[in-house]
């Protein structure tokens, strides 16, 4: 298990980036490689040129401001989750990265590498459109923002163009009357999810006023949960959640079979964590603990 | 072999330190602390090259062309060779002759019967390049895809496509088996039930992958090979090449566990010598991940279907099981047709149950080889029985732990001859069942106070008495091996001692417990006793470590070279005192006269007039201190009797598990919140050891309980596997910390009354935690069948049970 | 059209190891775990997967815990590698290497550099619960001893009381 051949190249600008990118079709880009190299390793991707963009000048800045939080391209998973301000802005990232594979991965793993990898079952995915991150690309044809909503298009693709790369991506703070969450099952610690859930959960007065549901590991992509967003309004906690858990199972249609669950199994486990979530969501807004 | 070979220590060590049976620190640690452990991936030989195995990517098909010279023409590439290369090569031994005779090639010549079936070998500078290269082979292959067989359904059908065109058809192994009680019980019986049970498909997954390294000077070869049985594998490499077995020598090094894995003679350590030989120069071979999970052998995979004859009381009157393994393509030696046999003759476990009737099958698939795999057989059975014992008492409302008392072997029972022949020399089942049911009824009402305001989770309790068969005969797994081991015990002129075995060590702490007893039968302390295995020129032959032997072959073949050169030590000593020999005992590691401390002759100084000061010798005596002993366990059986009965292990542990779990019903969520042991391995060595045999045991069971699973598409035969990602080996998160308590029964059969303790461990989680999950969920109607648990398939029984889903 | 390929196939590797400096011309493709076996020849870092699972082979890069067979040896170009042999200082065990050995939290050791590598990584003090001291073993895979022996030997050391 060792990688096919490759030319490496270490740009220290975007520029620079991005002409080298230009230069071969399945150039790959290299950010912390955590599901590249293993990929690598088992020759399922075989790149002709890999660019490193460990060294590109501003892709390791993280930023905390009013607005949220800039994520630049090669920021670590560790990092962004040791840092107070960030959990402080936008809590869900925190709570998101301790189901995020292990310290050793988290520490070479960066927030973008595993946006663009656009793994169905991983956790950052769903969590960015949960909150309503905006990403920054930049590519041939110049710089462009994307909801992360309109992101995810399919296994492992993307809105991504040719040759351009993810810059940085900027989540947005999590509003007072607000908890973002993230829950998942998995057989195994740090593995990614059989079935996930990230959602943002606006309340009033003791119950639901606005939801952002997304869920992941389930079929080809992540995707919002339109019909549990709708029946998760005026949720409180004395409801018996059956609405919600109808409308999770149904929102999970397109689930899918392997080797680890039924499709059936993952839209009944999508109802049952979308109710579980959603109260515990309920039970800690405000404080500001873990979900 | 002899009748009176010794079964304690030496009467004339008089006073000692008794290093048996003390949590001696292992000695093995050190070294792999500190990064300086040598395993088969740490050594290289100047000039060495790597090899890299082509391996078919078709699931069954005839190889129509290899085309190897895109891959020569590669810069770095020395050479590639195919199965038409290793004409001088003679086929995989059949030994055994109740079973179809398989004579594989160690490369595949025209034929592949499993994804990972190696074809090709690559010889190049580095892995990477070698890897290149093997791609370029591939890449220019062309294969003729043939119907594909993915499993037993598919194999046993009618018109299935057949793996051996000179077969009649896919059984490798047909035994059935009829007992005129078991019919005539299931005459007189209030009722009867049929079910299927299935234990899936494993592996025993070292975290080392396996490896061979060959080097070949004046037609002298070395081999060094990560595996279990070293003088095994140099007697199969002669038999196949025709080197002779004196110019071989092959050297097990530090090894990252094995599991059974490797035990087996694969065709890498054959291919990899011959082209040592071919080239005349050093060549590796190392493992890597992904062809682990496809070649090495898988084990497990058994389905049992099960006719069960019981009355209102809940009494079992008799079981009929067809035990079918799925073995894979059965290219591998040995072939993996014991473990049924193993599964059928334990499948009672800890309790007296006579009525059995066992058909044994084994049918070949478009699969990996199957084989051994710690437990070899026995959990599978275990499985069948703990399910049928729970369902029998559900249906009859009799409780469970009352039914099994009823059944377990009670110590006035002993020696008690199992239906397959087993003879339980001895055991603590029954209060061991006691202590566990005390333990774990502990655990349950911590756990029920824990989830008491959770209406969406159920707790339950699970429970296994087993027996644990150990130092089994190896004929009926080799057709040509017996069972017995060897020592070669010396005491150098300063001293101290040196222990050759013809087991190994692949992390079990042998070399400790093996300087232990040696220590103890010379009066020696083991600081004093430098351990040898694993290397056929250094150590005496010997089977290696599996089965859970070492311990009994170990005491039996240290006690009877040490019987003798304390023999030969005593009369040197004696003359050395000018004293009668049957007056000198040791003491504190001096040889003086009985009842008199002084004066003393020291080991080395009988070491010393032994080898070096020869003249100080009693007139005649041949110079030299160093004694051999091959033990045969007493007891033991290599052939069945006429009614098919074989104590086919020189002695038998045993073991009460009991496991509490938690089931949250939306999700199937499944956690196991206590699990207790109470073990039985007879006499104890090395307490501290046998714990972590314990530990690691129950956490493969559990793995196989609830986690490993290898899947194959049934449309291809192709594996839905690749990695970790779909294999899942449990981490830290998922074992659960468990309690271990232990009785000491001693043989009163094998030397020291030890057993052995390797594969206990791993025997109960199954039954357990199917047990466990049932009880949790009684109240829906939950029968679990099949392992792995997994939440999606304890949804799926939620759902079959309850018609729609229960409660959400 | 496009233009050159500004990359090589091969690269120059300057990194301290264990204190020392090396530097080494590689293939681009060459990862970090063969790289110190094979170039450096520090063996006690094993490799088990290579995919990234099971942690054997965990270094030390730049402080940080990370798994050298998905790593590059490009990568750490510059940077500062601690291995397995770095821990013992004169023969001498670390607290944690003899809590291994007391405790018999390794059996056949593969395995063992791998988790002493991460523990090392880590500051004690952020895993005051056997909770949390499972759950940051959870990245190394063990096969021989069922991790009760190996969280044993951990929470001994941190003086973490395991529940």
């Amino acid at each position: 298990m060792k990688p096919a051949p490759f030319d490496y190249y270490r740009p220290a600008t975007v520029e620079d980036a991005l002409a080298a990118l230009g230069t071969s079709e399945t150039a790959k880009v290299l950010a912390g490689g955590q599901s590249l190299i293993p990929a690598m390793n088992f020759r399922l991707s075989q790149p002709d040129l890999l660019v490193d963009i460990g060294g590109v000048e501003g892709f390791d800045r993280m930023e905390v401001g009013p607005s949220g939080v800039m994520i630049g391209a090669s920021v670590t998973q560790s990092r962004v989750m040791a840092s107070d301000e960030v959990a402080n802005a936008v809590p869900g990232l925190r709570r998101a990265l301790h189901h995020v594979a292990h310290l050793q991965i988290r520490n070479r793993g960066t927030i973008c590498g595993s946006i663009a990898h656009a793994d169905p079952a991983a956790e950052l995915p769903a969590l960015a459109i949960a909150c309503g991150a905006t990403l920054f690309l930049q590519g041939p044809a110049g710089e462009r923002t994307v909801d992360a909503g309109d992101f995810f298009l399919g296994p492992f693709w993307t809105d991504l163009g040719e040759g351009e790369i993810i810059t940085g991506v900027h989540f947005p703070s999590e509003p007072a009357d607000t908890v973002t969450f993230l829950d998942e099952l998995a057989w195994r610690s740090g593995d990614f999810a059989i079935t996930g859930l990230a959602g943002a959960l606006a309340t009033r007065g003791g119950s639901v006023s606005g939801a952002r549901m997304v869920s992941f590991g389930v079929s080809g992509a992540p995707g919002r949960m339109t019909g549990a967003e709708q029946a998760v309004l005026g949720f409180s906690a004395g409801d018996d959640g059956s609405a919600v858990y109808g409308a999770a199972y149904e929102d999970g249609a397109d689930a899918v079979d392997d080797v680890h669950a039924t499709a059936e199994y993952r839209r009944e486990a999508l109802g049952a964590l979308a109710v579980r979530s959603v109260r515990a969501a309920l039970s800690t807004n405000g404080n500001g603990t873990g979900v | 072999m002899t009748l009176d070979s010794p079964t304690r220590i030496n009467p004339m060590i008089r006073h000692r330190a008794s290093h048996i049976g003390r949590a001696v620190p292992r000695r093995e640690d050190r070294s792999p602390l500190m990064g300086r452990q040598r395993y088969i991936a740490d050594l290289k030989l100047p000039g060495m090259l790597e090899v890299a195995f082509v391996r078919s990517p078709e699931a069954h098909a005839r190889i129509v062309s290899i085309d190897t010279a895109p891959a020569l023409g590669l810069p770095g590439v020395h050479a590639v060779f195919t199965g038409a290369d290793l004409a001088d090569v003679d086929l995989f031994p059949h030994k055994i002759l109740y079973i179809q005779p398989v004579r594989q090639p160690a490369l595949a010549v025209d034929r592949v019967r499993y994804v990972g079936s190696p074809y090709a070998a690559v010889v190049a500078t580095d892995r990477y390049v070698a890897e290149d290269a093997a791609t370029l082979v591939a890449a220019h292959t062309e294969f003729e895809p043939l119907p594909t067989v993915a499993d037993l359904d598919q194999a046993l059908a009618e018109n299935a496509p057949r793996l051996y065109d000179d077969w009649p058809d896919n059984y490798l192994v047909n035994f059935p088996a009829e007992k005129p009680e078991v019919t005539q019980a299931f005459e007189e019986a209030d009722h009867t039930f049929s079910d299927t049970y299935v234990s899936q498909r494993q592996t025993g997954l070292p975290l080392e992958c396996r490896g061979v390294l060959a080097d070949v000077h004046d037609g002298y070869f070395t081999v060094w090979s990560s595996t279990q049985s070293p003088h095994i594998v140099r007697t199969t490499i002669a038999e196949m090449t025709g080197i002779p077995e004196p110019r071989l020598r092959v050297i097990a090094p530090a090894m990252g566990g094995g599991f059974g894995t490797k035990t087996h003679i694969y065709p890498e350590d054959v291919v990899v010598t011959w082209i040592a030989g071919k080239l005349g120069r050093p060549v590796r071979w190392l493992e890597d991940r992904f062809e682990n999970l496809v070649s090495a052998v898988h084990a497990r995979d058994q389905r049992h279907d099960v006719d069960v004859a019981y009355d209102d009381d809940g009494t079992i009157r008799a079981i009929r099981c067809k035990a079918i393994c799925d073995v894979g393509s059965g290219e591998i030696f040995m072939p993996g047709t014991a473990p049924v046999f193993v599964t059928g003759g334990c499948l009672t476990g800890g309790y007296d149950f006579p009525n059995m009737e066992v058909h044994h099958f084994c049918v070949v698939t478009n699969k990996t080889p199957s084989g051994a795999y710690r437990g070899f057989g026995v959990p599978e059975g275990m499985f069948v029985m703990e399910r049928i014992i729970d369902r029998v008492a559900r249906l009859t409302g009799t409780d469970r732990v009352e039914i099994r008392r009823r059944m377990i072997l009670q110590e006035d029972q002993m020696p008690y001859v199992m239906h397959g022949g087993g003879r339980v020399d001895s055991g603590s089942h029954a209060k061991g069942f006691e202590r566990a049911t005390e333990m774990i009824g502990e655990s349950l009402e911590r756990a029920r106070a824990r989830y008491a305001d959770d209406p969406d989770v159920r707790v339950g309790v699970g429970y296994t008495n087993y027996v644990e068969p150990t130092t089994p005969t190896y004929h009926l797994t080799t057709g040509f091996w017996a069972g017995g081991d060897s020592a070669t015990l010396r005491v150098d002129p300063d001293g101290s001692a040196r222990v050759g075995l013809g087991t190994t060590a692949l992390g079990q702490g042998t070399e400790t417990t093996a300087a232990q007893l040696a220590a103890d039968a010379l009066g020696l302390d083991p600081d004093d006793v430098t351990v040898v295995m694993g290397d056929t020129d250094r150590a005496p032959y010997g089977l290696g470590a599996w089965g859970s032997r070492s311990a009994i072959v170990m005491s039996g073949s240290i006690l009877m070279a040490a019987d003798r050169l304390l023999t030969k030590a005593r009369d040197i000593a004696a003359h050395l005192l000018e004293a009668a020999a049957e007056d000198v005992v040791l003491s504190d590691g001096s040889f003086h006269v009985s009842g008199s401390e002084a004066p003393t002759v020291s080991w080395s100084q009988v070491a010393t007039s032994a080898w070096v000061r020869t003249l100080d010798l009693p007139q005649g005596m041949e110079p030299g201190l160093e004694m051999s002993g091959y033990f045969e366990p007493p007891d033991l059986e290599h052939l069945p009797d006429m009614s098919g009965k074989v104590n086919a292990a020189a002695s038998w542990s045993n073991g009460a598990h009991a496991g509490v779990v938690s089931v949250r019903i939306s999700t199937g969520e499944i956690k196991i919140e206590d699990y207790v042991v109470v073990h039985d391995c007879g006499t104890m060595i090395n307490p501290m050891i046998i714990d972590g045999q314990v530990h690691g045991g129950v956490a493969q069971g559990i793995a196989g309980a609830m986690y490993e699973h290898f899947q194959y598409d049934p449309e291809t035969a192709r594996p839905l596997f690749a990695s970790f990602m779909e294999y899942l080996y449990p981490t830290c998160s998922e074992v659960p910390a468990m309690t271990v308590e232990h009785f000491e029964t001693p043989s009163p059969e094998q030397p020291l009354g030890v057993k052995g303790c390797g594969e206990g461990g791993t025997i109960g989680p199954a039954a357990v935690v199917a047990g466990a999950v049932d009880d949790a969920l009684a109240d829906l109607g939950v029968e679990i069948k099949a392992t792995p648990v997994t939440p999606s398939a304890i949804r799926e029984a939620i759902r079959e049970a309850t018609a729609g889903g229960g409660e959400r | 059209m496009m233009g050159a390929n500004p990359g090589s196939r091969e690269v120059d590797v300057s990194a301290t190891v264990n204190g020392t400096q090396v530097t080494h011309r590689v293939p681009a493709r060459l990862l970090l775990s063969d790289f110190i076996r094979d170039v450096v020849g520090l063996t006690g870092t094993h490799v088990g997967c290579e995919h990234g699972y099971c942690g054997a082979c965990t270094v030390i890069v730049d402080g940080d815990a990370i798994r050298s067979c998905s790593t590059l040896a490009v990568q750490a170009d510059g940077r500062t590698i601690r291995t397995v042999e770095d821990l013992a200082t004169d023969g001498d065990l670390t607290p944690m290497q003899q809590a291994f050995h007391e405790n018999h939290a390794m059996q056949c050791g593969f395995c063992t550099a791998g988790f002493l590598m991460t523990l090392e990584s880590v500051d004690p003090d952020d895993y005051r619960e056997a909770e949390q001291v499972v759950d940051l073993l959870s990245g190394n895979l063990c096969r021989c001893t069922g991790y009760q022996n190996i969280v044993n030997a951990v929470c001994s050391v941190w003086e973490v009381e395991r529940n």
